[in-house]
């Protein structure tokens, strides 16, 4: 059974009604799936059967001579070229031209694929040195053994929190993220870190607000549920 | 036992991708009416519809070979492939096409056909295709009416899905049901 989100496409396809990106899509889907090829023949056909919905008009009765004609001499010049061609040019000669072209076509898909791979590493290269690594430590006793690492991209203004060794918050308290930026009076709320029984945590977060200069990153614990304004005690701390 | 229309189309188009003129003729007289009336329904130019088809009916001449059975029916592909060469013509003229939706009675199928029509067409076809016209014009009329004239638009229109549902001030879920559930009656009904 066909999807209904799948056959609501196949007959937007039979009709022309996709636009050409989600033409591309559907035409992925049908090369991999034969009952939905099946399914568009027939929507296809059923759309052409729309032909004979429109008042039946003749076309102009020159038309067709015209046309004639013009496949009559085409079919003239083709027989005229094809004889041009097997009459003087060896016959190796196409077949020669073909492997050669081949063998460039074969060059250029090679250079294409090493160009593409640089430029992915390039790409890579650029994202990790606008990355910023921040490892933060606990300011106070207790927190010693607790490793906490951020990993920032201002250009996304997101990053990434990882946590290990760190004591769960306990009941009815949660630790909190803060993001300390030079333009911002007050450090910028960048959410809850759970840690797990296990005392880890892997989170992926955003600042409330734009952080385009942050001097340092800090955990407080506060009540659950997190806070708007820092009000709990900085548990760990590190500068960027 | 006669072959059917469709396979007679598929003999008499292999004929032409072998350079059979006659048969080429023979297609011609059988698909340009259909053909002629999307392109003028489509493009609102009496003056602008014979050129369409002669594109049509050119490309039919130089890619019979590349027609695919697996794909569509030869009407089918052939009125692809009038679809196809109106639309560019719409987007040559940088405007969208005038959509006329059918109102049912609007025309009396005997009367639209001239009298003196100077094709070859037998009149067996002739009846034949009055029949299958009203036919189809049938089952079209049974549709609920919002089906009906969503599928309409997108088929004599240059339009996406999106901006039917835009044209129609509907919302785009409603609009992509309406054309599945139209056109799956449209295909069981058709087929019967």
């Amino acid at each position: 059974m066909i999807p209904e989100e799948l056959q609501d496409q196949a007959a937007l396809y039979a009709l022309g009604a996709l636009d050409p990106a989600e033409t591309a899509v559907f035409e992925k889907a049908l090369s991999d799936d034969a009952s939905l090829r099946t399914l568009v023949r027939e929507l296809r056909d059923a759309s052409a059967a729309l032909t004979h919905s429109v008042p039946l008009e003749i076309p102009p009765p020159e038309l067709k001579r015209r046309i004639l004609s013009s496949i009559a001499l085409e079919k003239q010049e083709g027989s005229v070229a094809v004889s041009r061609k097997t009459s003087g040019i060896p016959v190796w000669l196409p077949w020669a031209i073909a492997a050669l072209l081949l063998i460039f076509c074969g060059v250029l898909a090679v250079d294409r694929l090493t160009l593409r791979r640089e430029l992915t590493d390039i790409v890579a290269a650029d994202a990790l040195a606008k990355m910023t690594i921040v490892t933060l430590t606990s300011p106070t006793p207790g927190h010693e053994s607790s490793k906490v690492a951020v990993a920032w991209q201002p250009d996304q203004q997101s990053g990434m929190i990882t946590v290990s060794g760190m004591e769960p918050a306990g009941p009815g308290r949660d630790y909190q993220l803060w993001a300390v930026d030079a333009n911002h009076p007050d450090p910028i709320n960048a959410g809850i870190i759970h840690i797990d029984p296990n005392g880890t945590a892997r989170v992926r977060f955003r600042p409330d607000q734009k952080a385009m200069q942050i001097k340092a990153f800090a955990i407080s614990l506060e009540r659950e549920g997190g806070v708007p304004k820092r009000e709990g005690p900085i548990v760990m701390i590190g500068n960027a | 036992m006669a072959p059917s229309q469709s396979e007679s189309d598929r003999a008499r188009l292999a004929a032409v991708a072998k350079g059979d003129q006659k048969a080429f003729s023979q297609l011609y007289d059988r698909l340009s009416g259909p053909l002629y009336s999307l392109a003028l329904r489509m493009l609102g130019d009496a003056a602008e519809a014979p050129d369409a088809l002669q594109d049509v009916f050119l490309q039919i001449w130089r890619r019979a070979s590349a027609y695919d059975p697996a794909q569509s029916s030869v009407f089918s592909w052939a009125v692809l492939m009038t679809r196809s060469r109106v639309i560019d013509r719409l987007r040559a003229r940088g405007r969208r096409s005038r959509v006329v939706v059918y109102q049912p009675g609007e025309c009396n199928i005997h009367e639209a056909i001239s009298p003196d029509a100077s094709t070859e067409e037998s009149a067996a076809d002739t009846v034949g295709k009055n029949d299958e016209a009203a036919r189809v014009r049938s089952i079209l009329n049974q549709l609920p009416s919002d089906q009906r004239e969503a599928i309409e638009l997108a088929f004599f229109s240059d339009l996406t899905h999106h901006e039917i549902a835009q044209r129609l001030n509907q919302p785009l879920g409603t609009i992509k049901a309406r054309i599945r559930r139209g056109l799956l009656r449209l295909k069981e009904r058709i087929a019967v």
